[in-house]
């Protein structure tokens, strides 16, 4: 792996160096005239903002459950495009990020984390969503050698389908879920919670007519240094390291395990060392009790490595493509745990045997390689028996064979909501899995909702079904003891337009899950007509359910409103 | 008694129509003596208003009446290229109109060069005769201006204003004239044009693109794909919606370029013919105004002399009741437009001034310059920098899916 790895970065080192040999090669052309160069082939631009955020629910001035004052997030991202001559371009970007925290913060934190056997556990550092490294965020050579082939190199992102709000097939690069709400695209879009992968993307044109369009892409994945991304749904204790990952928007934690007035989170998983030991109706003893201990298993390089090819192409009104992607899924939500081991929390192995000191569970969050294969269509509807319908219709589709999840016997051992299954010892299970999207987008005119009747409402419909072919009881997320059924289904609803000239501009997202869970993200966007460089929303991201151990009710105690202030230069 | 009757009914007969003619004639020789007494190097102003009165929109009259003051230039003239005069020799003779107003028999150049106003099909053939006048083998809206893109203010009726920039590419794969191959790119039998736009400023709508596409055939609507930078995804629209404005400007998508609905979606009537006050030759670019205000400060203005084309939507819900087009004899482009709503108010007006380019064999030809629309209703106007860069050979496939997929914020596709 380390050889193949050498061999990667040189033959890339090798590339850089001869694209690199571009801008020389200008400079001699243009001779003297590097200032024309800078002034008509160089363009800067980027933008500054600030989100202050506020929790509106739940939370405490000494930030034990959700902290009061959720984010004041600093970003300023200055852009560069290089156009060395009209078949090389380069576009390069650096993101700085400082969310300035108190210390108070920390401290509370770490007076409210429950742990076992009792240990000096370190709570999220005060600079963790930070960012200020001088690597770029994006980094991308636009290559064009012909008219029909584009080589996409460097640092950048790979977006496939249409979808809005949810992802379904834009899969390829992974989700920095540690500073952004869930499903709350009002407040930062796709583009600012992706995080951009090395690789190369070609796309050739076959046949530009009917937009025949041939793509192949790879992303090895061992420039970047696999992140932890903490807010990823559910947080996580290690007893390794003794660092407890709960982040600003990690789900609520799973609490309805308690045996021996403990959190029995880690019987989910497995047994004790000596069940027979709890063999009662209503085990006391502390030697029933299982501590988990989690870590994330980042990829290793080979792991990490994702390639991916889609054929586009039109039939009159009709644009379908079909694609596959192989590698390392990075999505959180398809997160499972494998239980690696159970160990016992005393030094002395006896202990557990006679019940006297509970067991540990040694959890792995892992995304595992994965395939999937892939496909999408448009379509647009302008009339059905002479009915005006104006819709753009949309969908896409997922297949993952055997995709991982993991599984639990319902109900388990010593009372219990749920146990390890005697079937799958290590906790997972594969089934093969279906998703799928369809969108119905239109532009309507409603005259009477209006000061200017052309001014037109945008509104979007979504349905995203997931279908656990061959299902089994007791698939559960990973965080929870919340049985997934065999489809499950999510609506979404996004109405947006502009009022007074477009300078005022409202924008509500809704997501409903039938099972009972909702969340609601409306956001109302003031730019001022004097200057079109300034722009100041105001934005809540608020979430709702009957139960908060499933879906959109993990984060019914995070509703919070924002402030976003934005500056482009 | 007889003799009487007949004298009666000469005069009855004869002598009452001619003296109506002689009145009418009068009458019109009245406004027409207005518009041809304009000379060049005479300035028009809030003393002598009337003299543009009728040859200008009811707004920009008010604001001469209000003070703005300008001076009439000699006319611009532009003489047709070659190669689309020598194409509409050789195709027009076959073209004809189907039942449905559609074009028959259309393979390049003037569809109609013989064009009668008095035609009982005259209004379709104008329309026809607009559509494809002559705009190049390909061009870049934008491309001949000092930054080489479109700026675009909208302006508020309190004067505030904002900027934001884009560049447009055209190109049409079955009219070609100059640049190979001709006259039709292979595949492209069936499509009118198609249209690539970019946003590039400000910094959060740059790489917005739009790729539209124009089939000939008068069922078929246009396709569109947009490509949002801010998801990084292409989301097909529909176009059906014409009447949307495109925000933040007072163009709606059957504004662009005057009149980019559908022709056979619209019914057409001659008017009648008459001079306006326009500007082919734009000295200054842009021109010159005060901020918050759109009127061009020191550009003259000459006389054109044009076909008046009322345009009515066939869709009884379209958004507008109608537009009226003022279309230059010399050029078939349109050099002023009025649009009144459903209930027939008066609702926006706009000019385009146009100017000399040069193709790159040194031949002068006409482009777009700047253009100016007026919502009346709301006090809100557009002014947009846009002179064109004709026949740059543009790839055809740059104008696919591709291009959207590879664009990055702010970034030249050439």
């Amino acid at each position: 792996m380390e050889r193949l790895r050498r061999v990667s970065v040189n033959l890339v080192e090798l590339l850089f160096l001869v694209l690199l040999a571009a801008p020389a090669q200008a400079a001699s052309i243009l001779g003297d005239e590097w200032e024309k160069f800078f002034t008509e082939r160089v363009k800067f631009s980027g933008y500054m903002e600030n989100t202050t955020g506020l929790a509106v629910s739940a939370g405490n001035r000494f930030f034990a459950e959700s902290n009061r004052f959720v984010m004041n997030r600093f970003v300023i991202q200055p852009e560069f495009n290089l156009d060395f001559n009209e078949k090389v371009k380069l576009f390069i970007s650096w993101r700085f990020v400082k969310e300035p925290r108190y210390s108070a913060e920390a401290k509370s934190r770490h007076r409210v984390v429950s742990y076992f056997p009792v240990a000096p556990v370190q709570p999220l550092p005060n600079t963790f969503y930070d960012e200020d490294s001088f690597k770029p965020w994006e980094m991308v050579w636009n290559i064009n050698p012909t008219d029909q082939l584009n080589i996409r190199l460097g640092r950048q992102f790979i977006s496939w389908g249409e979808t809005d709000g949810i992802r379904l097939l834009d899969v390829i690069n992974p989700q920095d879920g540690t500073f952004a709400p869930p499903a709350a695209p009002n407040l930062f879009n796709l583009d600012e919670t992706r995080i951009p992968s090395w690789g190369i993307r070609t796309l050739y044109t076959v046949r530009p007519v009917s937009n025949t369009i041939f793509e192949f892409f790879a992303l090895p994945g061992f420039w970047d240094e696999a992140k932890q991304r903490v807010d990823e749904i559910v947080g996580s204790n290690d007893t390794g390291d003794l660092k407890v990952r709960y982040g600003r928007w990690s789900a609520h934690p799973e609490t309805r395990l308690v045996l021996a007035g403990r959190n029995a989170f880690g019987n989910l998983f497995a047994n004790p060392i000596n069940p027979v030991l709890c063999q009662t109706a209503t085990p006391t003893k502390i030697g029933c009790l299982v501590i988990p201990s989690t870590s994330r298993e980042l990829p290793d390089a080979g792991d990490s490595w994702k390639i991916g090819t889609r054929i586009t192409h039109s039939i009159g009104k009709l644009n379908f493509g079909l694609g596959y992607i192989w590698g390392f899924n990075p999505q959180s939500t398809d997160m499972v745990f494998k239980l690696k081991g159970v160990t016992c929390s005393s030094p002395i192995a006896a202990a557990c045997a006679g019940g006297a000191a509970p067991s540990v569970a040694t959890l792995r969050l892992v995304n595992d390689r994965t395939n999937i294969f892939a496909g999408h269509f448009n379509y647009t509807v302008d009339e059905i028996v002479s009915l005006p319908l104006n819709t753009a219709i949309r969908g896409e589709l997922a297949f993952y064979p055997d995709e991982p999840y993991n599984i639990s016997k319902f109900p388990g051992p010593f009372g219990l909501r749920a146990g390890p299954h005697p079937r799958h010892p290590d906790g997972t299970v594969e089934k093969n899995t279906l998703r799928y999207s369809l969108g119905f987008d239109r532009t309507t005119l409603i005259p009477f909702l209006q000061e200017d009747p052309l001014r037109p409402f945008r509104m979007s419909f979504q349905i995203f079904q997931r279908v656990i072919l061959d299902h089994e009881d007791g698939i559960h997320p990973f965080s929870t003891a919340q049985k997934i059924k065999m489809v499950s289904t999510n609506l979404t609803f996004r109405v947006s337009t502009g009022y007074y000239g477009d300078t005022i501009l409202p924008d509500v997202f809704v997501g409903y899950d039938p099972a009972g869970y909702w969340n609601l993200n409306p956001a109302v966007t003031y730019a001022p007509p004097w200057n079109e460089k300034v722009t100041v929303s105001l934005i809540a991201a608020l979430y709702g359910g009957h139960n908060k151990f499933n879906s959109l009710g993990f984060f019914s105690e995070k509703d919070s409103v924002f402030l976003k202030m934005r500056y482009q230069f | 008694m007889s003799k009487a009757n007949n004298r009666l009914s000469i005069v009855s007969n004869w002598l009452a129509p001619s003296l109506l003619a002689v009145l009418v004639l009068v009458h019109s020789g009245q406004i027409r003596a207005a518009e041809v007494e304009l000379k060049p190097g005479e300035t028009i102003g809030p003393n002598n208003w009337q003299r543009a009165q009728g040859m200008v929109g009811e707004n920009l009259l008010n604001r001469i009446k209000g003070g703005y003051t300008f001076q009439i230039k000699e006319p611009k003239l532009y003489k047709p290229l070659k190669e689309y005069v020598e194409a509409t020799e050789k195709y027009s003779k076959n073209v004809k109109l189907g039942p449905n107003g559609e074009l028959l028999n259309y393979a390049a150049g003037l569809p109609f060069p013989n064009f009668d106003r008095n035609d009982s099909q005259a209004g379709p053939k104008l329309a026809w005769n607009f559509f494809w006048r002559w705009l190049g083998d390909d061009y870049k809206t934008g491309g001949a201006t000092k930054e080489g893109k479109i700026n675009r203010f909208a302006i508020e009726k309190d004067g505030s204003e904002r900027r934001s920039d884009l560049v447009s590419y055209f190109i049409f794969p079955r009219t070609r004239y100059m640049l190979d191959p001709k006259p039709v790119i292979p595949g492209y039998e069936n499509i009118d044009y198609m249209q690539l736009r970019i946003d590039s400023y400000p910094r959060d709508t740059a790489g917005t693109t739009t790729l539209e596409i124009r089939y000939d055939d008068p069922k078929r609507v246009d396709d569109l794909y947009i490509y949002l930078p801010s998801i990084r995804r292409i989301r097909r629209a529909t176009t059906t919606q014409r009447c949307q404005t495109l925000a933040p400007s007072e163009f709606v998508l059957d504004d662009i370029n005057s009149h980019n609905g559908k022709i056979t979606d619209f019914n057409y009537r001659v008017l009648g013919e008459k001079k306006m006050l326009a500007n082919m030759a734009q000295e200054h670019e842009p021109y010159h105004r005060k901020p918050g205000d759109y009127l061009p400060i020191d550009e003259k203005w000459e006389v054109v002399d044009t076909y008046v084309l009322e345009v009515t939507a066939k869709d009884p819900n379209y958004c507008y009741g109608k537009k009226i087009l003022h279309i230059n004899k010399m050029t078939y482009d349109n050099v002023w437009t009025y649009i009144y709503d459903r209930k027939g108010e008066f609702f926006k007006e706009f000019w385009g001034f146009f100017k000399p380019v040069n193709l790159s064999d040194g031949r002068e030809v006409w482009s777009v310059g700047d253009v100016m629309i007026l919502n009346v209703q709301n006090g809100r106007s557009t002014v947009v920098t846009a002179t064109r860069a004709y026949n740059r050979g543009y790839p055809v496939s740059m104008f696919s899916l591709a291009t959207l997929q590879r664009i990055q914020r702010g970034e030249s596709i050439e």
